[in-house]
């Protein structure tokens, strides 16, 4: 793609609501830059707050593509799909593809967002399950599940909880396997859980807190003629259903900057301004985790609108701003006058 | 549902490119898909020059290979990063997903698979050493994976490899493992594009044949059918595979074929087994044909039956070898000392390769006179599907016998006779004795250089070809598209008709009144049915792979009508989006036409 001379080059590694937003705003703060953004998916930007649709029968990808081909092209946006960052060479300003590609940067920002979560002692049965974070383990599963077909959803994050709202909807049956990472990312207290169970309850899903079933012993295939996937407790509790989901929360996907000269702890650690302890490294989203002055941490801010500002500010201050973070979103859950949970995590468009 | 899928497989010499096409389209063909193929290669015969093997697969009859593939295969990304732009939105971009070496920024087909086009990348290189302990097959890996990702039917594919490896052992071996790696990956795979393969439509009729086949081939099942016994060649490209086919075929079938010091031995040792009775031939391209301008002239004068195949590449001189070109038709028309008429025929596709493969040995005996059959490399190496006759479609003998009457009167060969042609004797024949001379001579065959008879008999070597334009069971030109009266009317010539069949179909697609005429038979030119279809043209358009516009040159000489020549020196085949801009120009439609005016 033809850009100025001299113009800056700047880099996004991930295509999700961060980077994509802050794709957008270089582009309209920085007309003769160059934009690439780089990305494992196959797919250009999809809302992945949509992917329960593929339940409700929507399996075309392109339904779910936020902007159509032509966008990146009429924006001068590289999008570079498929494409693994191997590592970040921070003080050189270069990235190395895992395909051995070189390149130079500018500017980065770092919205890579997280993978699923999967607690250690289940991850043996990983290949039995199906996790639910792209569009296509999205389209995978749903293709598993029969009409009235019965999932059994283990831990319970707000994407996952989600989810179960369209399968009770789509007249699934859905089984929560509860745990502690259940309401994930919101934080709840002992003594709100119990309500907030009752109201998951009332929304239709059976809820088996694993805890009180000893926890799970094993998770197998099911018999042949029975349901595809059975799960076991320790205290004998059995489950049968026709796919086994994963929902415990997110952990950021950072692995590739170990040694780019950035601080991280769980997250990409940043200022306000989401600058990373590396000069002309930016980060945004899932990612990252922000120094708080009033509580003196850094942490994580999770939610459509807050990962969309993220990318949105991490942009304008990239492009010469120097303005420092504000949550765009309230993190609380709440039990609506309908007795059903309502979480500001679900809200999106 | 109707199939229409075009493959694109590019990658460096070595890489197995034009091996895993020749077996893709093996493939289609044997499922009963109907395809178009044509491989580009570098002039190189050792090197690491581009390979591309392009197929067109579909239901419906297709006449050219499309501007944009469905799918696109990279076997060397520095070769196929420059196509990139040839695959559609939502078309499959297949290619290697890592590197074993260093890669500069863009260096790698990822940076350039447009936001519409999907990508797979795939360990190829690993899928082909661990499957076969080396990285040879990574061009069958990629079949496998064409085969799972479109759910096709894999024994075909096997058939296919089996087929080309069938004296490899241990290749054919290889193979079966690579493929079975790439299917494997492929079915972990999860397809994103939209290219979907419906069920194949048989055609056949009963008692006929189909099979794959390029131009060159069938020059040569042409002319086996029609019962050639000798040839002499030199090699050349592109037209070597025709000396090579016949060399394995015809000893099999008792014929003799021998490879000689050059052009000019071999045409006149054609000239001289036409002499004898013999349907001899030869093969050559434009270089060659220089060569062999003067012993034609010798078989026009002496009135000996002759076939020479003529594959056009990109010229003048060596020019580019490897590049497809429709320049040598003044040479072939017209090349020559003196007037030395001759009859030159070119076929606009790989089943008209056939016919006037075949039909070349009935006119050069009908006539007395050399023929020309003029293609190109563009159709030389185009692979179609044909379906053959029961039946060769070819007379094994159309001689005018001397007979009773010469054996009382001395042998007049060349006796001016009503419709010119006069009655033929081969050495050995009773009463039949006379000579042969590059002088012009009487009607003995005696020299003879008086002003009536070279009149006389220089209008006998014109007008006994006339009757070539009414050759029986053959298409001398043919109209398709709309009757009537048109906007715009498309004339052309050999392989480049296929481009112009297809835009002319996608013009009436967009409302235009539009016909296109293809003319085999250039020389003596169908002036009659040429004129015929000008009448009802308000345009002509000329589309050809030459610089000048040689067949406008023709058709102008012919017939006195203007036209617009669309005349483009690519080194490969003409656009259809090209010649489709070009005619709505001319029919006052769409973009360009509004900036003409």
């Amino acid at each position: 793609m033809a850009t100025a001379k001299n113009a800056r080059h700047h880099v996004v590694i991930g295509s999700g609501v961060s980077g994509s937003q802050a794709a957008d705003t270089l582009r309209e703060r920085e007309p003769d830059a160059r934009v690439t953004i780089l990305t494992l998916s196959s797919l250009l930007f999809y809302n992945r707050y949509d992917l329960p649709k593929v339940f409700r029968g929507h399996r075309d990808w392109r339904e779910f593509l936020a902007y159509p081909a032509e966008y990146y092209k009429d924006h001068r946006i590289e999008v570079r799909r498929c494409s693994r960052v191997a590592g970040v060479d921070g003080p050189r300003r270069t990235i190395t593809l895992e395909h051995k590609e070189e390149i130079r940067f500018d500017t980065l920002l770092v919205a890579s967002g997280g993978r699923g979560y999967l607690p250690e002692e289940l991850a043996e049965f990983r290949p039995l399950m199906h996790p639910f974070a792209s569009y296509t383990e999205a389209v995978t599963a749903a293709s598993l599940v029969p009409d009235r077909g019965h999932v059994i959803m283990l831990g319970g994050d707000m994407i996952g909880l989600d989810l179960a709202r369209t399968l009770i909807d789509t007249r699934h049956r859905v089984t929560l396997v509860a745990g502690a990472q259940t309401f994930w990312p919101h934080e709840v207290s002992d003594e709100e859980r119990p309500g907030l169970i009752a109201a998951l309850e009332k929304m239709g899903v059976e809820v088996i807190e694993s805890h009180d079933a000893g926890g799970i012993a094993t998770i197998e295939q099911g018999a042949k003629g029975l349901s595809a996937r059975r799960v076991l407790f320790k205290d004998g509790t059995e489950l049968h259903g026709d796919v086994v989901m994963p929902f415990f929360g997110l952990s950021p996907s950072v692995e590739f900057m170990l040694g780019s000269g950035t601080d991280i702890e769980r997250g990409l650690l940043v200022n306000p301004a989401l600058r990373t302890t590396c000069e002309g490294i930016y980060a945004a989203g899932d990612v990252c985790q922000i120094w708080s002055d009033a509580e003196k941490r850094y942490r994580f801010f999770y939610g459509w609108k807050n990962v969309r500002a993220m990318g949105d500010l991490a942009a304008r201050n990239i492009t010469g701003g120097d303005e420092p973070w504000v949550p765009a979103q309230d993190e609380k859950l709440h039990i609506g006058s309908d007795g059903k949970i309502q979480s500001p995590f679900w809200e999106y468009h | 549902m109707a199939t229409d899928i075009q493959i694109s497989i590019i990658g460096s010499a070595g890489d197995g490119t034009i091996a895993a096409g020749d077996i893709l389209r093996n493939a289609f063909a044997g499922m009963g898909y109907k395809v178009i193929s044509f491989d580009v290669y570098p002039p190189e015969i050792r090197g690491f020059g581009k390979c591309i093997a392009r197929m067109r697969i579909t239901t419906e009859q297709a006449y050219s290979l499309k501007h944009k593939s469905d799918v696109m295969v990279s076997l060397d990304d520095s070769h196929a990063i420059p196509h990139a732009g040839e695959l559609r939105d939502c078309g499959a971009m297949i290619y290697e997903q890592g590197s074993i070496v260093r890669l500069p920024e863009g260096g790698h087909m990822s940076a350039h698979v447009g936001p519409g086009q999907l990508p797979y990348p795939l360990p190829i290189r690993e899928l082909s050493e661990k499957s076969t302990g080396a990285n040879r097959s990574r061009n069958i890996v990629v079949l496998g994976f064409i085969a799972g990702l479109f759910n096709l039917p894999a024994e075909g594919f096997r058939k296919a490899i089996g087929k080309k490896f069938r004296s490899k052992a241990a290749a054919a071996e290889a193979s079966e493992a690579a493929f079975k790696a790439g299917l494997d990956y492929a079915a972990k795979t999860f397809k994103l594009d939209d290219v979907v393969f419906g069920p194949p439509v048989s055609s056949v009729v009963a008692g006929s044949t189909v099979e794959m086949i390029n131009g060159n081939a069938a020059i040569v099942r042409g002319a086996l059918d029609a019962g050639i016994d000798t040839f002499f060649g030199y090699p050349i490209t592109p037209a070597t595979s025709i000396m090579e086919r016949l060399a394995s075929e015809m000893p099999k079938r008792g014929g003799r074929l021998l490879q000689t010091e050059d052009e000019i031995s071999a045409i006149s040792a054609v000239v001289g087994a036409g002499f004898t009775g013999a349907r001899a031939a030869t093969s050559t391209s434009g270089p060659g044909l220089s060569l062999m301008a003067e012993m034609l002239g010798m078989g026009v004068i002496g009135e000996v039956p002759s076939v020479v195949f003529v594959s056009q590449r990109g010229g003048p001189s060596t020019g580019m070898p490897t590049k497809t070109e429709q320049s040598d038709l003044h040479m072939a028309v017209y090349g020559g000392h003196g007037d030395a008429p001759r009859i030159v025929i070119a076929p606009t596709n790989v089943d008209g390769c056939y016919r006037c493969g075949g039909k070349a040995f009935e006119m050069a005996e009908a006539y007395q006179t050399p023929v020309i059959v003029l293609i190109d490399l563009y159709l030389s190496n185009r692979y179609e599907t044909v379906v053959f006759p029961a039946r060769p479609p070819f007379e094994a003998d159309m001689n005018r016998k001397p007979g009773k009457q010469a054996a009382a009167a001395p042998y007049k060969r060349y006796a001016l006779t009503a419709d010119h042609v006069s009655p033929r004797s081969v050495p050995g024949e009773k009463g039949g004795m006379h000579v042969v001379t590059g002088l012009e001579h009487n009607e003995l065959g005696r020299p003879n250089d008086s002003a009536e008879l070279h009149t006389a008999m220089s209008r006998k070597r014109h007008e006994k070809l006339k009757a070539a334009l009414r050759h029986p069971d053959f298409t001398h030109f043919k109209r398709f598209g709309d009757e009537g009266p048109v906007d715009v009317g498309l004339v052309a010539w050999g392989s480049t008709f296929g481009e112009c069949l297809e835009a002319m179909l996608k013009a009436r697609g967009e409302g235009i009144r539009c016909a296109a005429m293809k003319v085999v038979m250039l020389s003596p030119f169908p002036t009659h049915g040429v004129s015929a279809f000008l009448a009802d043209c308000k345009e002509v358009l000329v589309p050809e792979l030459n610089y000048e516009g040689q067949f406008a040159n023709l058709l102008q000489a012919n017939v006195a009508r203007q036209v617009t020549r669309l005349a483009r020196v690519p080194g490969e085949p003409m656009k259809v989006e090209e010649i489709l801009e070009e005619i709505r120009r001319l029919a006052g439609r769409g973009k360009s036409a509004q900036k003409a005016a």
